[in-house]
């Protein structure tokens, strides 16, 4: 009796979690206009909309270009302040978690004022510079969250039998330590890529309609009118989720950094 | 830096037996105000096996870090070759380590961890492959010189770290229990090949370990720590026959040791028994001593047999009798005090609770005086 | 110190130090300036730098000082167009009647361009004679203002200066913030409700069956909250899916409005958050020791009885931490309740928007976000101490 009550409730537990995500999937594939079900045919036409229509074109490419450059940005950054941070202790490691971490936790439209009010003065807004500096805010957390874990793990040990073996600190650096941190560094910066992919509010307060980003874009629509393009931009960001999350697990197993039992 | 009479840059003219290649200074280190080392020196002779041996925390791998250029001593200094290293950054200090686990890089495949050192010194590409190559037939690992660290066992592991600390020939070999996380059977063999490496090539290895038997097995000295300091420095013989301090007897292998006061030449204890010695280590009439006597050095013997002249000879009660194979491990109490003894099987067969008795030499005993 | 530690330390700074500028100038800069900009209003004080040195010895009831009248007419001589401007646009808006007072009194300077010329401002409108009127302009000389933090809640100051209830028809700030309260309650309840047992669940399952169960919190919280508000639209529709459901089912008639309702609105949070639920829970649960419930039914506690008195003590701190961190976030909502929800369900950061980009009333916008940063930081240091790593950000 109990054991039914638990399989029917984790079953139910997993379709409210499950479903949502994917409901609007199939309409991607449907010819009618009206954003709904049931569906009446299948045509790709939302997809060929989304890239010949101008307005998603140009999303695709600002999306592209705040992303990107905001994972390159706050890769550099976070990682900068990780190696900093790496093996601190007491005090200063209290101080970077509470300085570094902030930005995760500051509701993001106090955020957007306040850049709002900062950025008009500096002529920032309505920039590229502008939106992929806010971006750059709010990602870079989860590079030093991930850098640090990296860092955390390589073995001390390594570091210095590399020195023993006559390695200069500078070069440690770069054949042992920073080899061994890439899939942290390149794990924050699929996060800070994600997290800017995502981003809406900042981009609302902070962008002019030159940086209208995939996601502002669909933000509008949603609210406006309901177009089936839509469905076709969810199909592309699951696909885009599912790629860069298998990118994530294939580095974190890569095979080289895993025993597969002895070799005998 | 401290009282040498020679002018920094040079070593300090000890007459010693053949130069030493390594000579700590009067070492001390101290993390705030805990004191981990004091006043610690010791020369190393090239071409020299010594084993650093002790209980965890009594300063053996604090050495080896400080000559591997890991920690900087508080006071004193280290000399390589007469030349003063101990500020001198440990990538330029040219000495191999075998780490405790291995620390492999998981990122190269074996090759090119044995080639790391070399092509940090900038060895030409081509002489890097010749010479990785000869390493890795030497460790009889050819075949797996493109795997990866992670994907060895444990033993190819140990043996691919001590191609890696050996390729770029070194002066000093530093090993930091090397064979600890090997089982029993593969650290007994790593233990006669890296022993067999130390011969042929001539190396001179500073070995760091806690286990008594591999030092025995593998030194020409031992220097035994305790809490900061060289308690006695020997040859694994002179350590374990001619043990100096209570700690050595007790630290090396086991043994009985017996209290009393030295009267008449002889040992008289609380039970006025009086004991033979082999001769008093510069304890005088009346010093209350500790003599250490090896449990395979005594006998038990049937209760009513004497023993051979001059030998010692105490009365007691069989407490309790292990069985280990090829010999005996009996508990005597005897004299007020509690007795091991270790012998052959032979045609014994005493019952726990019987009376016994037990012989040993004069020659056998060793008095401690500290 | 030593020359290796002085060079570590400085190495350090040269690594940090990027970062922490970054943020400095990007991130705390301008929560100050919101800081700044909620309790901060100098429009009428630059307007009026004269006036403001000499409104002392004024009784706030009786008829202007001499003084005052001429300083004032200093100031509308002295100050530039435009702010005036601003200063008449604010003053307008507290009183209304000042624009064309204003520009009444400032074409009848115009017309005596001469600064010696005595003008009486009671002449030109007799609106000056009203003390109701200077206390509008003197109460905000100062540049610091409560006034914008007291909006929030929809207080204001009275004509004696004490604090006193706004008139319901200008009060409706406070609003947000019981509905967004209320809303986040509801969600952290219900996350409590699923999230609880789900997290036993998983825990109390091994292998493949825990794998699935945790993937499935997982992904949605990898998943763009887009995707996850755009499903949601389309299954809450009148003719969406659920609806669909409940008719083919016949467990409802005609539609259930969905979509632009609390429920929706509640529903949608409560799945996007749950994950931060379930996983604090799960991570505690895992870390007992799994004989324990074994132990309380041998030692003789009914299921019920040792889920209370022993499953539950020991998973409380992750329910405290999840229910921190679902409420800490929940409570900036600002994107699923602008696509779901109607306008009775938007939250404090709706209305914060609203202020910045629409009336573009910034010391509004900030004095709210002041608040809702400083209740979000409150409850950031209660989860700090009580320890758990911050999950991911809405």
């Amino acid at each position: 009796m109990l054991r039914l009550w638990k399989l029917a409730f984790g079953l139910l537990a997993v379709l409210f979690l499950l479903v949502p995500m994917f409901a609007i999937l199939p309409l991607a594939f449907n010819d009618s206009s009206i954003l709904t079900y049931p569906m009446t045919g299948v045509s790709m036409r939302w997809f060929s909309e989304l890239v010949e229509e101008n307005i998603w074109r140009r999303a695709i490419l600002n999306s592209l270009i705040i992303g990107l450059s905001t994972a390159v940005f706050a890769s550099v950054l976070g990682t900068l302040a990780a190696l900093g941070l790496r093996g601190s202790t007491g005090r200063l490691a209290r101080f970077g978690n509470l300085i570094f971490l902030m930005p995760m936790v500051a509701p993001i439209v106090v955020l957007g004022v306040g850049m709002q009010l900062m950025f008009t003065r500096l002529g920032l807004n309505n920039t590229y510079l502008g939106v992929i500096i806010a971006h750059t805010v709010i990602s870079v957390p989860f590079v030093v969250i991930s850098v640090s874990a990296a860092l955390a793990g390589i073995d001390p040990a390594l570091e210095r039998a590399s020195a023993n073996l006559g390695a200069s600190p500078r070069a440690t650096f770069v054949h042992v330590t920073l080899p061994l941190a890439r899939p942290g560094i390149l794990a924050g910066a699929i996060f800070a890529l994600a997290t800017s992919l995502d981003e809406v509010v900042l981009t609302l307060f902070l962008g002019g309609a030159g940086q209208r980003t995939l996601a502002r874009e669909m933000f509008a629509q949603l609210r406006e009118n309901l177009t089936p393009v839509i469905a076709a931009v969810s199909f592309v960001f699951i696909v885009g989720t599912v790629c860069l999350g298998a990118v994530n697990v294939f580095l974190r197993n890569s095979r080289r950094f895993r025993a597969e039992g002895p070799a005998e | 830096m401290s009282a040498t009479t020679s002018p920094a840059g040079t070593a300090p003219a000890h007459p010693t037996r053949p130069h030493p290649i390594i000579r700590c200074d009067r070492l001390s280190k101290s993390y705030g105000t805990v004191r981990v080392m004091e006043n610690l020196s010791l020369d190393i002779a090239p071409g020299e096996f010594i084993s650093l041996l002790g209980p965890s925390g009594s300063g053996k791998t604090t050495l080896l870090m400080m000559i591997a250029g890991f920690e900087e001593p508080t006071e004193g200094a280290i000399w390589l070759d007469g030349r003063r290293i101990d500020a001198v950054a440990p990538f330029r200090r040219n000495m191999g380590m075998v780490f405790q686990n291995y620390a492999l890089f998981p990122h190269m495949t074996v090759a090119q961890n044995i080639g790391f050192p070399l092509k940090m010194r900038g060895t030409p590409r081509r002489e890097i492959a010749g010479r990785v190559a000869r390493a890795l037939e030497m460790i009889e690992l050819g075949a797996l010189a493109d795997r990866y660290p992670p994907q060895l066992s444990g033993g190819q592991q140990q043996r691919v770290a001590l191609a890696r600390a050996l390729v770029f020939e070194p002066r000093v070999v530093l090993m930091d229990e090397p064979l600890g996380a090997l089982d029993k059977r593969l650290r007994e063999q790593m233990q006669l090949d890296i022993r067999d490496l130390h011969r042929r090539l001539g190396l001179t290895v500073i070995f760091v370990t806690h286990d008594q038997s591999e030092a025995l097995t593998m030194s020409d000295r031992i220097a035994v720590f305790n809490k900061g300091r060289i308690e006695q420095i020997g040859t694994p013989d002179d350590i374990y026959d001619r043990p100096r301090t209570r700690f050595v007897a007790e630290f090396i292998g086991e043994t009985n040791l017996l209290t009393g006061r030295i009267s008449g030449g002889q040992l008289r204890l609380p039970d006025e028994t009086r004991l033979a010695l082999a001769d008093g280590n510069g304890a005088g009439e009346g010093d209350e001593v500790v003599v250490s006597v090896r449990p395979e050095r005594m006998r038990v013997i049937a209760p009513g047999t004497m023993p051979e002249p001059g030998a010692n000879r105490l009365e007691g009660a069989l407490r309790d009798v292990v069985y280990l194979g090829d010999h005996l491990r009996l508990q005597i109490d005897a004299a007020g005090q509690a007795l091991v003894v270790k012998q052959p099987r032979a045609g014994l067969a005493p019952q726990p609770g019987a009376r016994v008795a037990l012989t040993f030499d004069a020659a056998d005993t060793r008095v401690i005086t500290s | 110190m030593s020359a290796r530690t002085r060079r570590r330390l400085l190495a350090r700074g040269a690594l940090l130090s990027p970062l922490v500028l970054f943020l400095f100038f990007f991130f705390f800069v301008p929560l100050f300036n919101v800081m700044r900009s909620a309790i901060y209003d100098p429009v009428i004080a630059r307007a009026f730098p004269v006036l403001s040195r000499s409104v002392e010895g004024w009784d706030r009831a009786g008829p202007p000082t001499p003084d005052m009248q001429e300083a004032l007419i200093a100031d509308l001589r002295g100050t530039t167009p435009e702010v005036l401007g601003d200063a008449v646009r604010r003053l307008n808006g507290m009183s209304s009647g000042f624009r064309s007072l204003m520009s009444k009194t400032t074409r009848a300077l115009e017309a005596a361009p001469d600064p010696a010329t005595r003008v009486d401002l009671l002449a030109v409108d007799a609106r000056w004679g009203d003390p109701l009127r200077w206390q509008a302009i003197v109460d905000n000389l100062s540049p610091y203002t409560d006034r914008f933090l007291l909006a929030a809640f929809d207080l204001e100051r009275d004509s004696t200066g004490a604090i006193a209830a706004m008139p319901p028809e200008r009060a409706a700030n406070f609003a947000y913030f019981t509905r967004t309260f209320v809303i986040s309650a509801l969600v952290t309840g219900l996350c409590i409700l699923i999230g609880l047992p789900y997290a036993m669940l998983a825990a109390s399952v091994r292998g493949r069956q825990r794998q699935l169960l945790l993937a499935a919190v997982l992904i949605p919280m990898w998943t763009s909250i887009l995707v996850r508000a755009s499903s949601w639209f389309i299954l809450m529709q009148d003719q969406g899916l659920i609806n669909g459901a409940l008719i083919g089912s016949g467990l409802s008639e005609a539609a259930v409005p969905l979509l632009f309702t609390r429920t929706g609105v509640v529903l949608s949070m409560t799945h996007m958050l749950l994950p931060f639920m379930v996983l604090p829970v799960f991570n505690v649960l895992v870390a007992i020791p799994g004989n324990l419930m074994p132990a309380a039914a041998a030692l003789g506690a009914n299921p019920l009885r040792a889920f209370w008195h022993v499953l539950l003590p020991l998973a409380a701190r992750g329910i405290v931490s999840g229910s921190l961190l679902v409420f800490m976030t929940s409570i900036g909502f600002y994107i699923l309740p602008a696509i779901l929800g109607g306008p009775a369900e938007q939250l404090i950061s709706s209305l914060i928007a609203m202020y910045s980009t629409k009336a573009a009333n910034w010391p509004m916008a900030s004095a709210l976000g002041l608040i809702l940063f400083g209740i979000t930081s409150m409850l950031y240091v209660v989860f700090g101490r009580i320890g758990t790593t911050p999950a991911r950000r809405n």
